[in-house]
């Protein structure tokens, strides 16, 4: 049975009073940070004001591969410092520690990708540091740079990494393909595409490093503060409790601001250390589009066999993800977008292999759904092609092949969470009318509807945040009956500042005002992992709730008293890394997009005329919030599945202002018409599951079905642009 | 280092320009993205600078009457916004100009500046080519009045002097029935144009007395055929009917796009061909 159904919007806010809890906890409160920032009083990095700041900015490469043969530099002036892989400490090295630490702090001898950090110029006045950086001469040779899969499958110029160009390779099977595809009656193959795509942040990339009280302290527009603090002490070989890093309060990341910040930060730090003063490295727009890591661009290959009933009986794919020039968290987002490769079917015989691959392009790296979204685009397209092959409605021949729970999951373990997808098919059914609408738009010249089933798995991969984060939450009774929230995840606009603070009031029986969550710095909060993965909710806020429990057990022995929690995994989850089999996510939260499409027979333009999503994400801890992130999510994946084309042309970005690179304003879609169903989670706080990614999933396949129906030819690839679909209709 | 002039008068603005050459800047909206750098620094102007937005004797939009002729006369600083909110804008120039970016920046920006900037994808610049707008040059002592169409010349190029400024620009207002002002914009709002097409044609008697039909971003500049126009001229709506299919090849002859970071060449011109045909089509069912 359908659990409670909650339609949105819910009117006006209660009074805030009104979290002291015995209230359901899913009913919206005012944004804490509300009147703040939307008034403009909220600091940013760039309003903070340092003492003696100095200004720093990059030399950068400007080729997409080459040997640098010299560096011809102008004198400095007294006070104007040239900082590069020399001045790293004896004791550090020149390497980012993210998830590898390939990634070199400094280009040294030669150049992987344009952009490339070579050194920092830096001092007090901005205009002199650029007149210095605009006198220095890098004399490179050219070498033959790879940037295609194409290029780096044949080591076009030589392997950029190792000698195959292959950062990573998996296979994954389940049952046995071979066999399952010698009783296929019918075959049916395509290849999907997937390009770059840009963040965007309100905010661009920013960091200040300060030398103060001895010791290195960064603040940092950033996700992870403690990524930041572990790349920094490994740059510099210093332990990590000599860094100090103070997240900034930051102004949008989406993946963006999770580990580039460390590519920043760590010749920053040098620059610091060398200096000893603050230092500020704040990134331009243009810069940022620039320089600053993209999604990764996917090429999925999928081969379906049919019986003769049109049931899927085997299923071989074959994914590649571009990683750029190097592998840093590369590995990580192959994984997500093999694991739900197949997407929310129950397929008996299925086989994926991926690989992740090198080439001269700028390090792809961590964007919301953090490969899911190719994956999932591939998956969604295939099966609207395979039930368009076989004549059959493409909605029912998905729903034919949904997973339930207890069937076997493409790591060969079983589907634990309770599968409410085919309620929450009527449910969207109901709220679009998407049954009629397909019947009456298939003879339509002009109107499309689509659809897409998604999930999203919650946390880190595996046991990943069992075996690598281990997350600590620390909450204290502080003066006047409030509490003190001491976690390192971090706010940045998807309303965690609330959503906690709500999470602990709860149990502690305050009002959620009364909680004292600041900006993390690591010097003071413990490390409770980073902000991403769907991940701070679910399993922080998992342990910001048993935490206060604690906390509220001892709250009569007086203020100061603290409470502690520490990641457990859950009971009777097993995972093997290598190999990745076993259960590969706690819980999914889980949606269905249908997205309706009218398209100008003239100018091939697309208008979308309806939104509707549905989503499991256990319980949503505020709806309103929620409602915020399934329209943002939403729309920004809708950017990515039809205007936001990044091409990149001999190793540079072509679309590199915000007059080219377009993102959706609010007159490019309507409103998001979003419902939530209830399915709580054990293990997640009031049954609150991972949210943040999984809005993301379902909107491009949704929006490529449409123009597809609407244009009566199949789509193949993202984004769906109108050139593109000119050129279909040829 | 470069200078920067405030003129307090016409008088004075043109007495400068004769003097320094600087480059006159009134909205800013083009010029100061253009020279950005680093912010924090200097924009990096190449000549020195001579802001003219506040001239106030340029700010005005009337409309004069010489023997039959009613003139739309735009003065050097209005904005975008006062443009579009005129009443006797024609309707094609006004659907350009709100067209244009978003309210903000149409309230400092000027007509006069989306012209010299010269761009082949400026939008206010198809609307004018069609409406046979012409442009009003001003130096020390001497003035003249320049078709549009001869007074841009390239991409970003015009053949105003360095010691002229632009001080209005002339619309000639003329009965046109059947309007059509269109932007392929990168998105709906706040976007660069594609391509953009423009047509306005009046009928007399039955018959096509009057026709423009332009095309920006497809060409280094906006693109306008007279010749090809004149060939309509006296056409019936039905025997235009009959017809269209001749115009359409003889435009995709004229009709020569690039591709770039926005577009491509066969996308520009193929969305160009179609909507010149939609307009026919319509105008083809007008009498």
């Amino acid at each position: 049975m359908v659990g409670a159904i909650h339609e949105l919007p819910i009117k006006g806010w209660i009074d805030t009073k009104g979290v002291k809890m015995g209230a359901r906890i899913s009913i919206p409160v005012r944004r804490i940070d509300a009147k703040e920032k939307a008034g403009g009083w909220t600091k940013y990095i760039g309003d903070y004001q340092f003492k003696n700041l100095q200004h720093g900015r990059f030399l950068r490469s400007e080729r997409a591969r080459a040997k640098i043969i010299e560096i011809k530099k102008p004198d400095f002036p007294e006070g104007y410092y040239y900082i590069d892989a020399s001045d790293i400490p004896s004791s550090g090295k020149n390497n980012i520690q993210m998830i590898k630490d390939d990634w070199r702090v400094f280009a040294v001898s030669d150049v992987k990708y344009i952009g490339e950090t070579i050194a920092v110029i830096l001092g007090p006045d901005k205009q002199k540091v650029l007149d210095l950086l605009n006198r220095i001469e890098v004399i490179y040779e050219d070498l033959v740079p790879a940037f295609t899969f194409d290029d780096a499958l044949s080591c076009k110029g030589g392997a950029v990494y190792g000698d195959n160009n292959i950062f990573s390779e998996y296979l994954l099977n389940v049952g046995n393909v071979d066999n399952a595809f010698k009783d296929a009656v019918k075959i049916v193959e395509g290849k999907y595409e997937t390009g770059f795509q840009e963040h965007l942040y309100m905010e661009t990339q920013g960091l200040v490093g300060a030398w103060e009280d001895e010791k290195i302290t960064i603040y940092a527009s950033s996700q992870c503060p403690f990524y930041i603090r572990k790349s920094v002490a490994v740059t510099l070989g210093v332990p990590v409790e000599d860094i100090r890093v103070r997240q900034t309060t930051t102004g949008g990341a989406f993946g963006g601001k999770e580990h580039f910040p460390d590519v920043i930060a760590t010749p920053l730090a040098v620059a610091v250390n060398k200096v000893k003063k603050p230092v500020a490295m704040i990134y331009d727009r243009i810069e940022d589009i620039s320089f600053t890591s993209k999604r990764h661009p996917s090429k999925i290959t999928i081969k379906t066999g049919l019986d003769k009933s049109n049931n899927i009986i085997a299923m071989d794919i074959d994914t590649l993800v571009n990683g750029g020039a190097y592998e840093s968290s590369t590995t990580i987002v192959l994984q997500r977008a093999i694991l739900h490769g197949i997407g929310v079917y129950n397929i008996p015989n299925a086989r994926i292999r991926g690989r992740a691959v090198a080439t001269n392009t700028f390090p792809s790296d961590a964007y919301r759904g953090f490969g899911a979204p190719q994956g999932l685009f591939a998956i969604e397209m295939h099966m609207s092609h395979v039930a368009d092959e076989l004549g059959l409605d493409s909605s029912d021949f998905r729903r034919k092949h949904f997973i339930k729970t207890n069937d076997i999951t493409i790591t060969n373990a079983k589907m634990h969470d309770d599968v409410k997808l085919p309620e929450m098919f009527e449910k969207i059914d109901e709220m679009s009318d998407y049954s009629s609408k397909v019947k009456e738009f298939a003879n339509d010249p002009v109107k499309g509807i689509g659809i897409a089933f998604v999930n999203h798995g919650g946390g880190f991969t595996g046991n990943g945040e069992q075996a690598i984060i281990k997350g600590v939450v620390k909450m204290k009774r502080l003066e006047g009956g409030k509490a003190g929230l001491y976690v390192s995840v971090v706010e940045m606009g998807q309303g965690l500042q609330t959503t906690m603070r709500k999470i602990a009031a709860k149990e502690l029986g305050l009002d959620y005002e009364d909680i004292v969550y600041d900006n993390p710095d690591t010097d003071i909060v413990p490390d409770s992992g980073p902000t991403c993965a769907s991940r701070s909710i679910m399993v922080v806020g998992f342990l910001v709730q048993e935490c206060a429990k604690k906390l509220k057990a001892k709250w009569n022995e007086g203020v100061g008293v603290e409470a502690e929690d520490v990641y457990k995994h859950p009971d009777g989850l097993v995972w093997e890394q290598e190999t990745l089999q076993g259960d590969a996510y706690p819980s999914y939260g889980w949606g269905i997009n249908v997205i309706e499409v009218e398209f100008d027979p003239v100018t091939y333009e697309v208008k979308t005329t309806g939104i509707w999503a549905v989503w499991d994400i256990g319980v949503a801890i505020d709806e309103t919030i929620m409602q915020g992130q399934s329209s943002g999510g939403v729309i920004q994946a809708l950017g990515y599945a039809s205007i936001e084309k990044c091409e990149l042309k001999n190793g540079t970005f072509m679309q590199h202002t915000m007059a080219d690179y377009t993102i959706p304003t609010s007159l490019d879609f309507p409103k998001v018409e979003t419902c939530f169903i209830d399915n709580p989670y054990k293990y997640g706080p009031s049954g609150a599951k991972g949210a943040g990614e999984l809005v993301f999933d379902a909107a491009p396949p949704a929006y490529a079905e449409a123009v597809q129906n609407a244009i009566g030819k199949r789509i193949y690839d993202i984004p769906v642009t109108p050139e593109m679909i000119m050129e279909a209709l040829k | 280092m470069v200078d920067s002039y405030r003129p307090k008068d016409l008088k004075d603005a043109l007495s400068i320009r004769a003097e320094y050459n600087p480059q006159p800047l009134a909205g800013g909206t083009d010029l100061m993205v253009r020279y950005q750098s680093w912010s924090g620094t200097l924009p990096l102007f190449t000549k020195s600078v001579m802001f003219v937005g506040h001239l106030k004797e340029m700010k005005y939009i009337k409309k004069e009457a010489k023997d039959k002729t009613v003139t739309l006369v735009i003065g050097g600083t209005a904005t975008l916004t006062d443009v579009a909110n005129h009443p006797d804008t024609p309707v094609v120039l006004k659907e350009a100009v709100l067209s244009i970016a978003a309210p903000a920046l149409r309230n400092n920006a000027t007509l006069t500046g989306n012209i010299c900037n010269a761009s082949p994808a400026g939008d206010s610049i198809c609307a004018l080519y069609a409406l046979d707008a012409v442009i009003v040059i001003e130096k020390s002592g001497s003035r003249r009045e320049v078709p549009i169409t001869e007074f841009i010349t390239g991409p970003g190029r015009t053949i105003l002097g360095p010691d002229e400024l632009v001080t209005a620009i002339k619309i000639p207002l003329k009965a046109s029935s059947v309007n059509d002002f269109t932007k392929v914009g990168t998105r709906r709002a706040n976007a660069l144009s594609k391509l953009s097409f423009t047509g306005v044609a009046d009928y007399k008697n039955g018959r096509i007395d009057s026709i423009a039909l332009t095309f920006g971003a497809v060409g280094p500049t906006v693109v306008r055929s007279v010749e090809l126009e004149k060939k309509l001229i006296g056409l019936s709506g039905p025997e235009l009917k009959a017809m269209i299919p001749k115009v359409i090849d003889d435009y995709s002859t004229v009709i020569v796009p690039i591709d770039d970071q926005r577009s491509t060449a066969v996308y520009r011109k193929k969305v160009a061909l179609n909507l010149l045909e939609k307009y026919l089509k319509e105008l083809s069912s007008h009498e």
